[in-house]
C-alpha cells in the first residue's frame, strides 16, 4: 500500500484508505483538490523532482535587449510593486508604458495551439530545470521559489490544455475557469479552490474568467 | 520626516475603532476609511493599537534590492522571452476562437503566463521600481524612446521614484 502525492497542492492519496491503487485509477483522474493530473503525483518519499541537470547543454543566448512584449511585463510587473507600495499615480504611469509595449509586441505567425503546448513542454523539460539549476549554484532561494511555483503553474496550464484537446468544449460546459491573480494557476471548477494549491492566497484572489460579452 | 505610514486593510478591519481613539491628528477618521496620509506622522500608535492588525506602516523608503548573479539573469531572460512568445500566442488563439469555453481557457492561460513572467522578471532585477535596474531601464527609454513611447510619462517616474542604490555599472 503506497501513499502518492500530488506535486502541485500536496494532496494524499492514500491507496490503502482508498481501496483502489494509484496504477489502477483512470488516466483521466485529477487530484481531487486542485484538479492537477494524473501525472502530477509521485509515490511518497520519492523526491518530488528528478534533479536539476548539472550543466544545461545549451548555450545561453545574449539577450541584453529586452522585446516589446517582455519590456510590457516588466513595466506591468513594476506597477504592481508601485500598488504594493500605495503608489497609485506611479502604479498608473507604469501601466501606461506597460500598455504603449503591449500593443507594440510583434504578433506570433500562424498560431496554434500545438505550438503552444510545444512551448510549454519546452519550459518544463528544458528552462525550468537549467534556471533552477543555476539558482541552486547561486544559493538564490527567491529564484528557486519563482521555479517552484512556475513549474507548478506551467504544468497546470499543460494539463488542461491536454485536457481541452481529449475532450473538448464539454470539459468546461456549465463551470468555471480561475486564475490566481497572484501566481497565474489556473483552476477550472464551479468556485475558486479554499486557498491556491500552489501561492496559499485565500479564495478572493481568484480571478473569474468572463466569456465573450 | 516621516520613514512610513499607516494604511488599513479595509479586508481586515472590524471597527474596533481604537486608531481613532489614539491618532494624534486624527488621520485615521475619514469618510472613506483610508488614512490621511497628509495628516499621518507615522507614528505607529494606531497600528498597535489595532486588535484586529488591519493597520501596516508601509515604510516610504527601502533597502536596495538583493544583487543577482549574471547566470540567473542570463537563464531568466531566457524563459522570459518564451513566456512573452506564450502569452502573445495564447492571446491570438483567445482571439481566434469560437468557442466559449476555449476562449475562456485561452485567456485565463494569456493571463497565467503573463503573470508568472512579471514574477519571473521581478526576481530578475525588477523588484523595486526604486531599483537601479528599473531606473536604467526608464533612463534609457526617455534618451532614445521607441516610435510613439509616451516619455512624458516615463519622465515623471524618474521625477517621481528616486533610484535607491548608486546607478550604472558596478564595480
Amino acid at each position: 500500500m503506497e501513499r502518492w502525492i500530488c506535486g502541485i497542492c500536496g494532496y494524499v492519496y492514500d491507496e490503502g484508505k482508498e481501496g483502489t491503487p494509484f496504477a489502477a485509477l483512470p488516466d483521466s483522474w485529477v487530484c481531487p483538490l486542485c484538479s492537477a493530473p494524473k501525472s502530477a503525483f509521485s509515490p511518497a518519499g520519492a523526491p518530488a523532482q528528478p534533479d536539476a541537470p548539472a550543466a544545461p547543454a545549451k548555450p545561453v543566448e545574449d539577450l541584453k535587449e529586452l522585446s516589446a512584449g517582455e519590456l510590457s511585463v516588466v513595466c506591468s510587473n513594476l506597477a504592481r510593486g508601485c500598488e504594493k507600495q500605495y503608489k497609485d499615480r506611479e502604479a498608473a504611469l507604469f501601466r501606461e508604458l506597460a500598455d504603449f509595449f503591449a500593443a507594440g509586441t510583434a504578433p506570433v505567425s500562424d498560431p496554434d495551439p500545438e505550438g503552444l503546448m510545444d512551448r510549454i513542454r519546452r519550459d518544463l523539460e528544458e528552462e525550468y530545470p537549467a534556471l533552477s539549476g543555476a539558482a541552486v549554484a547561486a544559493s538564490d532561494r527567491g529564484t528557486q521559489r519563482i521555479c517552484v511555483w512556475g513549474e507548478k503553474v506551467t504544468r497546470m496550464l499543460d494539463s488542461l490544455l491536454t485536457r481541452y484537446r481529449t475532450e473538448g468544449e464539454d470539459f468546461l460546459q456549465n463551470t468555471q475557469v480561475w486564475v490566481c491573480t497572484v501566481c497565474g494557476f489556473v483552476y477550472v471548477g464551479d468556485a475558486p479552490p479554499e486557498i491556491c494549491p500552489v501561492c496559499k492566497v485565500p479564495a478572493w484572489k481568484f480571478e473569474k474568467i468572463e466569456g465573450r460579452v | 520626516m516621516a520613514k512610513r505610514m499607516a494604511v488599513r486593510n479595509l479586508r481586515l478591519c472590524t471597527k474596533d475603532c481604537l486608531c481613532l481613539y489614539v491618532c494624534p491628528t486624527g488621520a485615521t477618521d475619514t469618510e472613506n476609511s483610508i488614512i490621511d496620509t497628509e495628516k499621518c506622522l507615522g507614528c505607529g500608535v494606531c497600528a498597535d493599537a489595532c486588535p484586529s492588525g488591519a493597520i501596516s506602516m508601509v515604510p516610504l523608503e527601502y533597502p536596495p534590492q538583493q544583487k543577482k548573479a549574471e547566470a540567473v539573469v542570463a537563464r531568466a531572460n531566457v524563459l522570459a522571452r518564451s513566456k512573452a512568445l506564450q502569452e502573445q500566442t495564447a492571446r491570438q488563439l483567445a482571439r481566434q476562437a469560437r468557442e466559449d469555453g476555449l476562449y475562456r481557457l485561452l485567456t485565463a492561460v494569456t493571463k497565467s503566463v503573463r503573470l508568472v513572467n512579471e514574477d519571473l522578471l521581478r526576481e530578475a532585477g525588477y523588484m523595486l521600481p526604486q531599483g537601479a535596474p528599473a531606473h536604467a531601464l526608464l533612463q534609457s527609454l526617455v534618451e532614445a524612446p521607441p516610435a510613439g513611447f509616451p516619455v512624458e510619462a516615463a519622465r515623471e517616474l524618474l521625477a517621481r521614484i528616486p533610484c535607491n542604490e548608486p546607478e550604472g555599472k558596478e564595480p
